[in-house]
């Protein structure tokens, strides 16, 4: 009897690893046609409304745009702290916990000029993303516990806290009864760009370029990468590990909870417990699909922000947003398939002992 | 506080414990075979809409069951092929698989929200032991999945420690080399292993839609998957201490929605002034506080936590 047995092939590319992106897109639209079909939707309709409101006409790159800026920040987010082999995944919480300051301090502060509030506003969303990353960073560091858990659990607090604010002290008086915070000032809004695309596009895009740079051609950078691979390694060469992953993971929450605030500023009115939407997770496979890199994570957050515009287009064909969702999975596990035959290929081996192999 | 609002909760805690302790066992046995699954939350939403749905359609909730745990697996078979047999990173795998789980159960359950099912699991007396005093309420006057779990984690704890498969699991667990070349079969072990845990982890979803909370809406796990992959690290990935770890959660739990109606002075702090919301928070900071305390504990000898969990393996590059 003749099995399968994965050989590592003896060449690897490394370019080609960029492709498992290509190739995941392709296996996600593939299945997701015969989920459509086995569901009596019209694939082909259904790709094409979700291309055109993507892509076409300067409207539709705009709300792709508009989308794609949470994504990005989040996948930065997550790629900061996954290149020392860290996983935040609980940028959605961050992202509320840092909108949650943003409000609070907005508030509080009344009169400030547009472009100062809005300052102050950007930098309580960092501090708040990492105030809220600071227990699971330190227990992290400090003591080795999972912070895949702990970061995670720390959404569902968060989204708590924003509801315990809704309906108590933040109540806003003018709501009749309804639980619903104050507005933001109008002032505190972010300046457009063009259609609903705004600033937020340009904050994300430089800090992309700024960790890029600050991941690959500086020695904080090498550091970070060296004590995620070989941490024995980084230790014998000075580098203190404990304080590399409070780094990591803080500069991870802080630009998660930057996220918030921009989307705070950018693109919602006022805090809500639904404010994070999602994005958090999003971010998780954008950086898992850009491999940790930060360019990388430019051009997955733009992709996946058309596949979500698509996605809440083609409720109006009666289809449900849920498609979108799960063609980001697809897409991963496409990508993660791919990756694995780019650096394997199957060899038919005879049963038995294996020697053969 | 009146005598039935307290049986009440440790009724209402047994049931949470079930819920979440059918999930983590499942967990428990996937990780003692070294394969991480992080998407139970996903695994638990597909049980969970399937079960409903089948409820609905037969009738039955045991057909429910066994379809929400044969879903279960199936999705548990898929992180299996992708990180097992194929090798690829078992922690992207299974946040994939909750992300796209949670999606696909929202998109599969998308006509059906709202309905009412009109069986669910009803209560089962054990006939002379429900007629105690308190303890026949809370533990004796039960849907019988609760007294299922009860078998499922006494089978699975003889399984794992009395028997040359559980050894074969668990020495799969610590080293995968070695246990190859003793002659079993890696990636057959593990990929067993990980759909039997998704299977426990479906029939808990089930479990959750056609009783703990009858219908189907979106997001209706809530966060109690992750809850289950806290609890197996708890449990020090022993299905007699997940057990122990499940009733603590199940209080906490169950405690959220009754404590309002609970007119107690708890140092001086009226117990139902404090809001639904902040009492809703309490799972989960439990949940960090736990793994906290049990870094510390652990912090100067090795964790208990199987040698070769997360890691893949390929023969050829032993």
């Amino acid at each position: 009897m003749m099995r399968p047995v994965l050989v590592r092939r003896d060449r690897v590319l490394p370019a080609v690893q960029g492709f498992g992106f290509l190739v995941g897109i392709f296996v996600a639209l593939v299945l997701g046609a015969i989920l459509l079909l086995v569901s009596d939707s019209n694939p082909v309709e259904v790709y094409e409304r979700m291309f055109d409101s993507a892509f076409r006409g300067t409207d539709s790159l705009s709300r792709t745009l508009e989308r794609a800026t949470p994504l990005a920040l989040t996948g930065l987010a997550v790629a900061v702290a996954g290149s020392m082999g860290l996983w935040n995944i609980g940028a959605e919480g961050q992202m509320m916990a840092g909108a949650t300051l943003a409000t609070g301090v907005a508030m509080m502060t009344d009169g400030l000029s547009g472009p100062l509030l809005i300052a102050v506003m950007l930098s309580c969303g960092v501090v708040g993303g990492m105030v809220l990353m600071l227990g699971p960073a330190l227990a992290r560091s400090h003591l080795g516990v999972n912070e895949i858990i702990t970061t995670l659990m720390l959404v569902y607090v968060s989204i708590r806290i924003v509801e315990w604010l809704e309906v108590g002290r933040w109540k806003d008086p003018d709501s009749l009864g309804f639980p619903r915070i104050e507005e933001v000032p109008g002032q505190a809004s972010l300046p457009q760009l063009f259609g609903r695309a705004n600033v937020g596009v340009l904050v994300a895009l430089g800090l992309l370029i700024v960790f890029s740079l600050a991941v690959s051609r500086t020695a904080w950078g090498y550091e970070l990468r060296l004590a995620g691979s070989s941490p024995n390694t980084a230790r014998y060469a000075g580098v203190s590990l404990r304080r590399k992953v409070l780094t990591a993971l803080l500069l991870s929450g802080g630009i998660a909870g930057l996220a918030g605030a921009v989307q705070l500023t950018g693109t919602e009115v006022r805090l809500t417990p639904g404010l994070s939407n999602g994005f958090g997770f999003s971010g998780i496979i954008v950086a898992a699909l850009a491999l940790m890199r930060p360019s990388g994570v430019a051009v997955v957050a733009f992709v996946f922000g058309a596949v979500q515009v698509g996605g809440q287009s083609i409720q109006t064909l009666g289809v449900s947003a849920a498609i979108s969702t799960i063609l980001q999975a697809m897409i991963l596990f496409g990508a993660l398939t791919a990756v694995v035959f780019f650096n394997y290929r199957i060899r038919w081996a005879g049963s038995g002992d294996g020697s053969d192999v | 506080m009146s005598e039935a609002a307290v049986i009440g909760l440790f009724v209402a805690t047994v049931q949470f414990a079930t819920l979440v302790y059918l999930a983590a066992l499942g967990e428990l046995i996937a990780e003692r075979a070294g394969v991480l699954n992080l998407g139970v939350e996903g695994m638990m939403a597909m049980g969970a809409v399937s079960g409903f749905m089948v409820g609905l359609e037969t009738g039955s909730p045991w057909a429910a069951f066994v379809v929400a745990a044969a879903v279960g697996a199936l999705v548990g078979g898929f992180h299996a092929l992708i990180s097992v047999v194929l090798g690829a990173d078992q922690v992207v795998s299974g946040l994939a698989l909750t992300i796209g789980g949670v999606g696909l159960a929202a998109y599969v359950g998308r006509n059906v929200g709202g309905r009412i099912p009109e069986t669910k699991f009803t209560d089962m007396s054990i006939i002379g032991l429900s007629e105690i005093r308190w303890f026949g309420d809370i533990f004796f006057n039960q849907p019988p999945v609760v007294y299922l779990a009860v078998l499922l984690g006494a089978g699975s704890w003889f399984v794992l420690a009395r028997t040359r498969l559980g050894l074969a699991l668990r020495a799969v667990g610590e080293s995968a080399p070695t246990t190859d070349a003793v002659g079993h079969s890696v990636v057959g072990l593990r990929v067993a292993a990980v759909m039997v845990g998704g299977g426990l982890a479906g029939a808990a979803g089930s479990f959750l839609s056609l009783y703990m909370a009858p219908g189907w809406t979106e997001g209706m796990v809530a966060g109690r998957g992750w809850i289950a992959v806290a609890l197996v690290i708890f449990g020090a990935w022993k299905p007699g201490r997940l057990a122990a770890g499940a009733l603590l959660f199940g209080f906490t739990l169950a405690l959220q929605p009754r404590l309002q109606s609970f007119d107690i002075n708890f140092l001086g702090l009226q117990v139902n002034q404090i809001s639904p919301a902040l009492l809703g928070m309490l799972p989960f900071l439990l949940t960090v506080a736990v793994l906290v305390v049990i870094s510390w504990r652990y912090r100067h000898g090795p964790s208990p936590a199987p040698a070769s969990l997360g890691i893949a393996y390929r023969r050829e590059e032993r």
